[in-house]
């Protein structure tokens, strides 16, 4: 094998140009000794490298992440893309009502604690994109204050995350511009959305792992552990902010094991001992306490959350009970049989009605129909959509024995026409798959038996009683075993463009839940209010456990659900490349917009960078089977390590939504941006010398001394970077309208701003030639 | 260092299994342990075994008889890192002992045996191929028997009967599947005799003059095949006779295969085809150290063409191509890393892989659609799914008599030039969003909605019949009106319903009623007979391409492959694109039909189509329609069922009517089978897991050449299973349970080596309890097997008196 100690000077590399005369008189082999001294270095590596410097660094880039962030935060005074949800969901927090949503609750809580601070007192909805902030006295400023301090604070981490891997100050500086000169951070950091807080916890996460990886040669120290739970705590914050931030957990979860795969190596010399004390810090740090976390979030979300509001109808009827003032609480009671009601479908909100008109014998495609009177679906509340309740068994006078229950049969007879409901096999007016509902006259008792339904409680117990409101359930034809069904699809104008009711066959399927919306009158006509005493209700308590498992479900399968289409969705391959934006924002009077994009220098550096990665490796690897190591040890451990834990983050932060099926929009991208801002960083630094701070490691008091080795990008790095830092903040500026939504553009400037075709701006000026 | 000759004593050879000519390499030919090959000789403690270590064990190549030494310094130190492992006893089992399992990691070449001169010599050379045989024979008693005993289309043999039959009337037809599997149901029917006349209705009785037991013979064929691959697979794969008893058994006794190779249906065929390429793949594994043999390059070519096959059945197959691809990366891979192998033949070795798994099977693919298109020739219910050239060359079709040059008032039919482009068309139905108008869609079969006339501005004179003829050329400004709505194709600046970035396109006003944004410049790019602009004077039907400006925006009239909601009836959109992209060929139309009676018909000569354009196109029509099958949300399809619920074996799948008086057939696996192969997945990975947990902290469980074997059969069976299951967890389309049958036979096979790895050939075990074990699951799959039988055989009479058939709550096995 021809390895280290090979004479051929494989290394045909050499370090930066600024190099002095006299390194070139080194031996071949002798790369590492270069700079084993601090003081050969560049000078302007040696003066960046000092702490003072260090500090001027960091806060020139903080104070231009403040200034570029909170730069017109007041502008624009309306209601901008999404804040439509999630200044809503402060305003619930703020009044304590009860809603639903896809996302766990902690960044919206902060948005609500940060609305609490300035004195909002949660009465506005965020109805409309546009809505005036200032007519409704909204202060709105205080609330985007929130992400843009946390947006801000991301680029000086990004800096620390760089710097504590061990490159060199301009290259830091390079990684943290990326991320501060980009308006898709920008746009996106300074209005009341999640993806800030998100990315700055993200970040966070991968600050403490570094932080506590340098620390293994110290393993069990007080650091340690304080690095190690820091990490678990910003993940279990990222996790909690975001359902994206789930990815975060996955990232963190791949090094872990990499890492404890080592520790297992027997080369390594360790005991299983050593190895479990090392298993169970990292599960007590990386599992326990994040789910701890987390649950607490939610514990949190529903002790704020205690009153009735929008989310009720999502929840089951045992999680809506222990909402204060919520409907069912207060209105459920239990139903007896020749009570008069109202049923209404869950999902799709209508009442069963019936009417005095009837089916078409022949339908518009040929079907022939039973003639039957009809049985529709109607929005509104009428006489007509009352039903008696009639019992199929002997009933005693009075008593408990005259509820409802689970299982039981009954018909169901139309008030006003006095008809019993009725299906049968014949298909239905729009779908020849399904039963026909219809309704049969009382005293006719040819038909009796397919009058008779059994009803299905969801969820319940043996001889449990069927309640209005809560008790949710299925109407199951006896003789045929269909089930009553409707979907939002209207019939004809025969039967005024009401909903089908029809015989569902598939009985399992979820639409066929129904409910009972109202009693109406008991057997004698007389209302039912004094029946119970309704009202001043105590909310019931429910485990918390229960109520998470619930709420959880709920929340997945409701993500899944997102699937429709939106005019600015986009798919994951467009997204490193910029290849659209999304429209935040318009403002028709001052032609106006904000156009979430990124900065188109920026972005596409990064795509290079990340190539250019994956071909070193590839090259590398490829070199390597062949016997050829190209690539000195040092680098290429830090190539391996720290750019592939960026990458890893990069790729666990993208990949994932090429699987995904819900909406997409480029703002799932900008963690994985920040991750790649990471990668073109170390590989700059590879690109312009193989040099790397080494050992970065803190060392423990068993490990041996290694020679040191310095980074050095030399003079050309400084210039280089202040080059690439310069245009992308000409090209933040160039774009700034469209991020900050001000000046407004003419159509001309608008079209000059467009740099892809892709882009899809408004008020663009109309090709001045028509043909 | 060793002397560069080396002798190596290799004991006397077992009788029937002569020495080779290689010095090493003398792994016994597995087949050897059926019971009767019971005389093993001392030859295999003396392997070499050291050779084997992870180090050289595939990068060895074919030595030449002699043994000239040059490749045998590995020996040396592997011999030392050998002695590494040696950690104090800890590897109690890991000592050289007598190796009771075949191992496949190399093919003992025999010579051919001399000819047989007796009967019972004969039989003595072929004693290993007595239990296929027999396991082929009771195969085909399942597959046979009682095979026509329900006289009904069950299930899908309403779809591939039917394809089957178009063939036998040559008319075009239009499916989401490749042909292959369709011309061999076409080939059977040929061959006994039906005449393609009958329609396959759904559960209608077949007439007498379709043979349709005889088909149904000759494609289950192809199911009986399937136990005899199974066994040689298992063979090849370096199993114990125990496994490939057990492997074979399973593959005989699951019903669910065994019921899907018994009626007209593309299954059996697909999963022949996916036991070849396993077979094929296992067969060439062995060849690895002679490399460039005929052997070797024999398996190669029948891999290359399995998969060529196996794809042209159905496009499933590409996830067992997977496989093959996969395993060809690591071994070449592998070889790349060998730094003694000469440049040329790196490049012999790529180049073998690229012919064989590359080109043979995209030329078979391309040669079954040459074929396909050669034998459908005449015009049949699907031809507006392909381009108007080709529908040109079809007998039955009339477009040859078009009038060629398209004048004003012309009555035409406009066909999108994307690939599976369709018919512009209008139906009275309006938009439910938007402007709220009458929808304009892309559609893809024929009906007078499709006619357009071209008529002239509402500025101009109308059009008069009577009057001097104005061909249409470049440029022209005019209107298109729908004849049967009589609506004017319009459009204004309201977004379309799907793509909300263009802007809709409608039908509006009538006769008399219309505005200047009816208005359409018709827009010639060139002329696929004529070529570039410059020589289109008039524009022509057919060959023609045109895109149509909307003049007063300055749209394109535009259908991608965006699907209108059930509104739409799932119809094409066809919206106006406001960026002008010239090179985007979905906002190319040409002229279809076209007729006018004022002008003379055109000449068959000018239409011409080119066979590689028809391929693609037609892949891409298969295309977007499989991606179109995907489940309708508003309902729960009874019969579909979810990837994750078929290991389980959750559901079943009822094929035919279930009234009493019909025979039954319920496709369902043998629930031992499945639930035990699903068991040993999840034991073969955890496996792998704990022996590599054990390896980092160097317990040594096994010599290195018995682990590589393990590996190499799990890597086939387990990531064989993994490439055929996770694609239908992420594909959007809907799924049903036999998407699960070629799975199915990774699991088994993972069964079979869990089995084989831990019980068939482990030292800690005496032979008493390998029977026991054996016996015992063997039983319960016979038994298991008898007692389902009846869902492939077919249960007459109520379902209800079958008692005990529901095993799991969700069958829906009985009538409620």
């Amino acid at each position: 094998m021809s390895g280290l100690n090979s004479p051929t000077p494989l290394r045909q590399r050499r370090g930066p140009a600024s190099r002095s005369p006299d390194y070139s008189v080194v031996s071949q082999d002798d790369d590492q000794v270069e700079f084993t001294s601090p003081r050969n270095r560049s000078a302007a590596e040696r003066i960046l490298e000092t702490d003072k410097a260090n500090i001027a660094v960091v806060g020139i880039l903080t104070v231009l992440a403040f200034a570029l962030r909170f730069y017109k935060i007041n502008h624009p005074d309306q209601v901008v893309f999404d804040e439509v949800h999630f200044g809503k969901f402060a305003s619930y927090y703020i009044t304590r009502q009860y809603y639903f949503d896809v996302h766990p609750p902690l960044a919206k809580m902060l948005f609500g604690l940060a609305g609490w601070f300035v004195g909002y007192d949660g009465h506005f909805l965020f109805d409309n994109i546009g809505d005036s902030y200032t007519e409704n006295h909204v202060p709105y400023v205080g609330m985007r204050a929130l992400p843009a301090f946390l947006s801000s604070m991301t680029v000086p981490i990004v800096y620390g995350i760089m710097k504590e891997c061990g490159y060199s100050t301009i290259i830091a500086a390079f990684s943290a511009s990326l991320v501060l000169f980009d308006s898709a951070h920008v746009a996106q950091g300074r209005l009341i959305l999640l993806d800030a807080i998100l990315i700055f916890f993200i970040s966070m996460t991968m600050y403490c792992y570094v932080r506590f990886r340098k620390l293994r040669y110290q393993e069990f120290s007080s650091e340690w552990w304080g690095w190690l739970l820091g990490t678990g705590t910003f993940m279990a914050c990222a996790w909690a902010s975001k359902v994206n931030g789930i990815l975060t957990v996955v990232a963190i979860g791949i090094p872990v094991l990499i890492d404890l795969w080592d520790i297992l190596d027997i080369k390594k010399g360790h005991s299983m001992e050593y190895f479990t004390k090392h298993f169970m810090a990292r599960a007590v740090g990386l599992i326990v306490l994040p789910v701890f976390l987390y649950l607490f979030f939610f514990w949190i979300h529903l002790t704020i959350l205690t009153h009735t509001g929008p989310g009720d109808t999502f929840m089951s009827p045992a999680f809506q009970e222990t909402l204060q003032g919520n409907e069912l609480l207060l209105n459920s009671q239990e139903i007896h049989y020749f009570d008069s009601i109202s049923i209404r479908h869950r999902d799709t909100r209508v009442f069963l009605h019936s009417h005095p008109e009837r089916y078409p014998l022949r339908y518009d495609d040929g079907r022939v129909s039973s003639q039957g009177q009809q049985v529709t679906g109607y929005g509104h509340e009428d006489s007509n959509n009352h039903w008696q309740i009639i019992p199929t068994k002997a009933l005693p006078e009075t008593g408990r024995g005259r509820i409802v229950r689970e299982n039981d049969v009954i018909q169901l007879l139309h008030v006003s026409t006095q008809t019993y409901l009725l299906t049968h096999d014949v298909a239905s007016p729009l779908m020849a798959t399904n039963e026909e509902f219809t309704t049969w006259p009382k005293d006719d008792y040819s038909r009796h038996n397919d009058t008779l339904f059994r009803l299905s409680l969801v969820d319940a117990e043996e001889g449990e009683s069927w309640k209005s409101k809560s008790g949710h359930f299925k109407l199951i034809h006896v003789p045929t075993k269909v089930a009553m069904w409707t979907h939002p699809k209207q019939l004809p104008e025969w039967a005024f463009n009401q909903q089908e009711i029809n015989g569902n066959k598939n009985i399992n399927e979820k639409s066929n839940i129904w409910f009972v919306d109202n009693i109406v009158a008991e057997e004698t006509g007389a209302d039912v209010g004094n029946r119970l005493n309704i009202g001043n209700k105590k909310p019931k308590s429910r485990n918390f456990f229960k109520k998470f498992a619930e709420l959880q479900l709920l929340m997945v399968q409701h993500n899944a659900g997102l699937t429709a289409s939106h005019p600015y969705a986009s798919s994951p391959i467009n997204w490193p490349f910029l290849l659209s934006g999304i429209s935040f924002w318009t403002d028709n009077t001052g032609q106006k917009q904000i156009y979430l994009i990124g900065n188109l220098i920026g972005w596409w550096t990064c795509v290079v960078a990340i190539s250019t990665y994956v071909g070193i490796i590839g090259a590398d690897l490829i070199a390597r089977r062949r016997g050829v190591e190209p690539i000195h040890d040092s680098v290429r451990n830090r190539l391996w390590n720290s750019t592939g834990f960026f990458l890893i983050f990069w790729a666990v932060h993208y990949f994932p939504f090429y699987v995904m099926s819900r909406q997409l929009f480029i703002h799932h991208y900008l963690p994985s941006h920040l991750a790649s801002a990471l990668v073109a960083g170390s590989v700059l630094s590879f690109v312009l010398s193989e040099t790397v701070n080494y050992p970065i490691s803190i060392r423990g008091p068993s490990t041996h001394p290694k020679p040191s080795t310095y980074a050095d990008v030399g003079m050309k790095g400084p210039i280089i970077v202040g080059v690439f830092v310069l245009a992308m903040f000409i090209m933040f500026c160039y774009i700034s309208p469209l991020t900050y939504g001000t000046p407004g553009l003419d159509g001309d400037q608008v079209n000059a701003r467009r740099l892809l075709s892709s882009w899809t701006l408004h008020f663009a000026a109309k090709p001045s030639s028509d043909v | 260092m060793r002397p560069s000759q080396v002798v190596i004593h290799v004991g006397t050879p077992p009788e029937r299994s002569p020495r080779s000519s290689s010095d090493f390499e003398e792994i016994q030919y597995p087949i050897n342990q059926s019971p009767s090959w019971a005389t093993r000789s001392a030859r295999e403690e003396e392997l070499p075994l050291h050779y084997m270590s992870e180090e050289t064990a595939r990068r060895r190549v074919l030595r030449g008889p002699s043994g000239n030494g040059v490749h045998q310094e590995p020996s040396q130190t592997s011999e030392k890192e050998y002695e590494i492992y040696d950690d104090e006893g800890k590897d109690v089992y890991a000592k050289m002992k007598d190796m009771r399992s075949p191992l496949g990691s190399g093919r003992l070449r025999r010579p051919p045996p001399p000819p047989p001169t007796t009967v019972s010599e004969f039989i003595q050379q072929n004693l290993e191929h007595i239990p296929p045989i027999v396991y082929t024979l009771l195969s085909c008693w399942t597959r046979f028997h009682r095979i026509g005993h329900a006289p009904l289309v069950i299930w899908d043999e309403a779809h591939f009967g039917k394809f089957g039959s178009f063939y036998l009337k040559r008319q075009f037809y239009f499916d989401v599947h490749p042909p292959l599997g369709k011309m061999l149901v076409a080939l059977a029917g040929l061959l006994s005799g039906y005449d393609g006349h009958f329609d396959f209705t759904s559960g209608a009785a077949y007439p007498d003059n379709v043979p349709y037991v005889a088909m149904r013979v000759m494609l289950a064929t192809f199911g009986v095949a399937l136990v005899p691959l199974a066994w040689y697979t298992a063979v090849e794969l370096g199993m114990s006779w125990r496994a490939c008893h057990l492997a074979a058994i399973m593959v005989l006794l699951d019903v669910g295969w065994l019921c899907i190779s018994r009626f007209i249906l593309l299954d059996s065929m697909l999963l022949f085809f996916t036991f070849t390429t396993v077979f094929c793949l296992a067969k060439f594994h062995n060849q690895q150290y002679q490399s460039f043999s005929f052997d070797w390059w024999l398996w190669l070519a029948m891999t290359g063409v399995s998969i060529g096959c196996v794809t042209s059945v159905k496009w499933v197959g590409m996830f067992v191509t997977a496989l093959v691809g996969l395993y060809t990366i690591e071994d070449l891979w592998e070889k790349f890393g060998d730094l003694r192998m000469t440049k040329r033949e790196q490049l012999r070795h790529w180049g073998a892989r690229i012919t064989c798994l590359i080109t043979l099977p995209l030329l078979l693919y391309m040669a079954f659609f040459k074929i396909h298109f050669m034998i459908l020739n005449h015009s049949g219910p699907d031809d507006a799914k392909m381009s108007s050239l080709f529908q040109a060359n079809l007998v039955g079709n009339t477009f040859s008599q078009n009038p060629l040059e398209i004048a004003i008032g012309s009555k035409i039919t406009l066909k999108n030039m994307g690939w599976a482009g369709g018919l512009l068309h209008s139906h009275v139905q309006t938009y439910p969003v938007g402007s709220s108008q009458q929808q304009v869609t892309c559609y893809h079969y024929k009906d007078e909605n499709n006619d357009w006339v071209l008529v002239p501005r509402w500025d101009e004179a109308p059009y008069d019949p009577d009057g001097p003829i104005r061909f249409l050329a470049d440029g022209d400004v005019v209107r298109f009106q729908h004849v049967a709505t009589k609506r004017n194709l319009h459009s204004h600046p309201i977004p379309a319903p799907v793509s909300k970035l263009n802007t809709e396109v409608s039908g509006y006003g009538d006769d008399k009623i219309g505005d200047y944004q009816d208005y359409w410049v018709v827009e010639v790019v060139d002329d696929l007979r004529r070529g570039s602009k410059t020589h289109v004077d008039k524009i022509h039907s057919l060959t023609t391409r045109l895109r149509l400006r909307h003049q007063a925006s300055g749209c394109y009239l535009r259908a991608g492959n965006e699907i209108l909601p059930q509104w739409g009836f799932k119809q094409i959109e066809v919206s106006c694109d406001k960026e002008n992209n010239p090179s985007d060929i979905y906002t190319y139309w040409n002229v279809e039909t076209h007729i006018n009676d004022r002008l003379p018909p055109g000449n068959a000569q000018f239409y011409k189509t080119s066979f590689v354009r028809d391929f693609w196109h037609l892949n891409v029509a298969m295309m977007t329609t499989n991606n179109a099958l995907i489940p309708d949300p508003d309902k729960e399809d009874i019969l579909a069922s979810k990837p994750l619920d078929w290991p389980f074996l959750r559901l079943g799948l009822r094929m035919c009517g279930w009234g009493a008086n019909q025979a039954k057939f319920y496709l369902l696996g043998t629930p031992v089978i499945w639930w035990g192969s699903t068991l040993s997945l999840f034991v073969a990975v955890a496996a792998l897991g704990i022996y590599l947990l054990r390896k980092q902290r160097k317990y040594v469980d096994m010599e290195p050449r018995e682990w590589d074997h393990m590996i190499y059969v799990g890597k086939v069976a387990v990531i064989g299973w993994a490439l055929q299951f996770v694609p239908f967890l992420i594909m959007g389309r809907v799924t049903y349970l036999h998407h699960y049958l070629p799975t199915l036979y990774f699991a088994v096979l993972t069964s079979a080596h869990v089995l084989d790895h831990f019980v068939f050939t482990t030292r800690r075990l005496t032979e008493r309890t390998k029977w026991i074990v054996f016996s015992v699951v063997v039983f319960s799959i016979i038994a298991t097997f008898w007692w389902f039988r009846g869902v492939a055989f077919g249960i007459d009479g109520s379902i209800n008196d079958h008692w005990g058939l529901k095993w799991r709550s969700d069958w829906n096995i009985y009538e409620e």
